[in-house]
């Protein structure tokens, strides 16, 4: 193992997700730096990065569940039309029926679960593929949305635009920042140093080599700069902004989410089904529960997504989640899934569409028009899923490659680090 | 193994707040915070050569196409920066929404939005007054939100009152006596204009109906079932398509309320795909093939509202508020958004029939032409 593998892989892990990882954000940070320098400044403007986050956060919740949709080999065309129809039953009951905005929210949770059976029971027990499901569901939906609405406007009131539109409120000692803000990336700081920690006193307890001391300080600093600056950037906003609401949701949801598709028996069955599903059934998966869940919780994503965007829009209206699921799939296939199923992670997908959404933000600012901009964006999806199969085909470092075996076939799951997957990966370089 | 819960928190917060860069805005704007929400601010003027944002819809009509030039243009002649931008195809709202952001941030003085939802663009409205901006609502009033400052527009009830007067004298030349029958569509439902045509039209034909002179054929008067979704000419085309087929197989069809000129035209192309006579049909906004209708004696009215005229006067007010002047506006009470009464400039339209065309457009350099 050369010297330069091994710095890699003592600073990002070691395992093969982690290095894939680091080249996902390596892209990310690229784009970032770039627009920073062509918009003069602009982009990590806290104002910039406060509506970036609010802008985009009800996508990457599309993408979460586009995930893992993906992953277990489907697609869910109906996100769209799935998260206008809830709008715009969330906006009526709340202006007909005076329903409490916390009521409405958990209406409209229910809807989602309810569309989510629908859909998953003609995927999973029907057999019908999803991608014809969710093609009718699209049309089922965005007609419901209509009928509902007789495709009219509808206001939303004060409270519900909270989880849409909604800051931190300012309060505690004037600092000059937002003390909640500051408050949360002190706790995702203290999590960043206890990760590390941890992880330390795991391989000392399994009398695996501890990387030296300046590594951890290194994979600790790193983060925590960032973390720091961040939390600067969003707390120092104009008063009475701060973090968005819809980006701390977005950030539970990213969390328990990891975990369960990397942590739990449930996770890993649906990577099953998604990488060989008449394995995966012989092996004891129960492969119809999967794969009615995996689209029931798109449905109820997609809820969400639609009531933070209606919240953030202070109004449903006809054109809500037009589009919408092809934002999410691009964002899941620019995060390294793959095609035909079985492979991805959340973080990935998250990184993709932050790519994305960076992208988006920073021709703006520079003033490009719509049209152009779509050019770009659909040129980018392609060349950075091309770029990625070019180099899995010259046997070079490949994000999907890297990302992808741990869950292959031919060599069996062992994320564990340091194990027998080195060797396949000898050429590869320090990723970027 | 480590633990990646753990882990995971840290990659879903790095992915979150991304990389960035450090330094307090906050300390700044307090600072310059006493001049910031008032409404002094617009009293102080602002530098010469300041940037000013212009959001305008999806490029579905000519009108915002030519409305982008002009503003481009015109900004550039008064000596400002200008950053004009059309909402994406598809995703409308939420582009509009983004690139009202941009501007924002990129520290733009005025803002002037043709909105391609009215009633979905509070939130960025807000946040761009309450970065210091003065937002302009241009053609389409915002609703629901406190922070509209004003309105440039033609006066569209009067638009109504023209087409629906248009309407009647059309089908009266045609055939000198009644009962005449019509049918009646209107604009897309999430524009405000939409109520205010088919309302001023009706102010002028309801009169009619109620006496028997003329005649709804499909008896569909309300503007739920009238609207066209998106201002959409397919949508136009399919429902006149239907009516055709449910209720003119042997009626004969006297004339047809459009509210502008794409949706007149996709009622006469279904009308001749039908095989029908063309009826009295109006329109609105003088888009080049309906003049060119017109001429040829196809559609029978159109509206100008010359968009010079429009962007002119906006860009008036952008050099007002520039000089520390308050921007003229001539109607203080008829303009509610919902929450305010904004204070709006109204422009006067002028009816246009194959009479009156070749004066109507004897400035304008790109119709004048298809006049002669």
């Amino acid at each position: 193992m050369s010297r330069v593998k091994e710095l890699q892989k003592s600073l990002f892990g070691g395992t093969t997700s982690n290095a894939r990882q680091f080249g996902m954000i390596f892209t990310l940070v690229a784009i970032v730096l770039l627009f920073q320098i062509l918009t003069n400044g602009l982009t990590l403007n806290s104002g910039n990065l406060i509506s970036l986050v609010s802008q985009y956060s009800y996508i990457l919740i599309l993408a979460i569940g586009m995930l893992m949709v993906i992953v277990a080999g489907h697609i869910d065309l109906s996100v769209g039309s799935i998260a206008a129809f809830v709008g715009i039953v969330v906006a009526k009951v709340m202006q007909d029926y005076s329903v409490p905005w916390f009521l409405a929210i958990l209406i409209g949770l229910a809807v989602g679960v309810v569309i989510g059976a629908w859909q998953g029971f003609w995927v999973a027990y029907v057999g019908v593929p999803a991608f014809i499901v969710t093609l009718a569901g699209m049309l089922l939906f965005r007609g419901g949305n209509q009928f509902i609405g007789n495709a009219d406007t509808i206001p939303v009131p004060e409270g519900f635009r909270t989880i849409g539109a909604g800051f931190l409120p300012e309060i505690g000692p004037n600092t000059g920042y937002n003390n909640l803000t500051l408050l949360l990336g002190l706790l995702v700081g203290v999590a960043v140093v206890v990760r590390e920690w941890r992880a330390r006193r795991v391989r000392q307890q399994m009398s695996a080599d501890v990387a030296p001391m300046w590594i951890s300080a290194i994979r600790v600093a790193f983060p925590l700069v960032v973390v720091v600056f961040a939390t600067l950037q969003f707390a120092g906003g104009r008063v009475g902004t701060s973090f968005p609401i819809s980006g701390i949701i977005l950030g539970v949801l990213v969390v328990i989410y990891s975990f369960f598709t990397r942590n739990t028996a449930g996770g890993r069955h649906i990577y099953a089904v998604g990488g060989n599903s008449r394995a995966a059934e012989l092996s004891g998966v129960k492969l119809k529960r999967v794969n009615f869940l995996v689209m029931m919780n798109m449905a109820v994503l997609a809820a969400l997504a639609g009531m933070i965007f209606v919240a953030r829009s202070a109004a449903s209206g006809p054109q809500d989640g037009i589009g919408w699921e092809l934002d999410a799939i691009a964002a899941v296939f620019i995060g390294g899934a793959a095609v035909s199923g079985g492979l991805g992670t959340i973080s990935g997908s998250i990184v993709g569409g932050l790519v994305m959404a960076v992208l988006n933000n920073g021709l703006q600012l520079m003033g490009v028009g719509s049209d152009r901009v779509q050019i770009i964006k659909g040129l980018v999806l392609l060349l950075a899923v091309a770029l990625d199969v070019y180099n899995k085909k010259q046997g070079r470092f490949s994000i999907i490659e890297s990302l992808t075996r741990p869950f292959r076939r031919e060599a069996p799951a062992d994320p564990a680090p340091g194990t027998g997957t080195d060797q396949e990966r000898g050429k590869s370089p320090v990723a970027g | 193994m480590r633990n990646t819960l753990v882990r995971s928190v840290a990659a879903g917060a790095i992915a979150l707040l991304a990389l960035t860069a450090c330094s307090s805005e906050r300390s700044a704007d307090t600072s310059t915070g006493t001049n910031a929400g008032g409404s002094t601010e617009a009293a102080k003027g602002f530098a010469a050569d300041a940037l000013i944002g212009v959001a305008l819809p999806a490029k579905t009509s000519q009108n915002w196409v030519l409305a982008g030039d002009l503003f481009t243009n015109g900004l550039k002649e008064a000596g400002f920066q200008s950053d004009v931008q059309y909402a994406g195809s598809s995703t409308t709202v939420a582009d509009q929404q983004a690139q009202i952001s941009a501007m924002v941030t990129k520290g733009a003085k005025v803002i002037i939005i043709g909105a391609t939802d009215a009633a979905q663009l509070s939130t960025q409205v807000e946040a761009a007054k309450a970065a210091g901006a003065t937002v302009i609502a241009y053609d389409r009033l915002i609703k629901n939100t406190q922070a509209l400052d004003y309105y440039v527009a033609y006066d569209n009830f009067k638009v109504g009152e023209l087409q629906g007067k248009a309407l009647l004298d059309g089908m009266k030349a045609k055939k000198p006596t009644g009962p005449y029958t019509v049918e009646l569509f209107s604009g897309s439902s999430d524009d405000n204009n939409s109520a205010v045509f088919f309302d001023g039209a009706m102010s002028v034909l309801k009169p009619q109906i109620d006496s028997g002179d003329v005649v709804v054929g499909s008896g569909q008067t309300e503007i739920k079932q009238t609207s066209t979704d998106g201002w959409k000419a397919e949508n136009a085309q399919r429902r006149m398509d239907s009516l055709l087929t449910s209720t003119y197989s042997s009626k004969t069809l006297d004339g047809v309320l459009s509210p502008n000129d794409t949706l007149a035209r996709a009622i006469i192309t279904s009308v001749k795909g039908a095989g029908k006579d063309i009826p009295v049909v109006t329109g609105q906004d003088s888009e080049p093939e309906s003049v060119k209708s017109i001429v040829a004696g196809e559609q029978y009215s159109t509206i100008n509202k010359d968009t010079r005229n429009l962007v002119k006067q906006s860009i008036q007010m952008v050099k007002d508020l520039q000089a520390g002047k308050a921007p003229e506006v001539n109607d203080t009470k008829s303009y509610n958004n919902g929450v305010k009464v904004v204070p709006s400039y109204l422009l006067e339209p002028l009816i246009v029939t194959k009479e009156n065309v070749v004066e109507a457009y004897a400035n304008d350099p790109d119709l004048a032409p298809l006049t002669k």
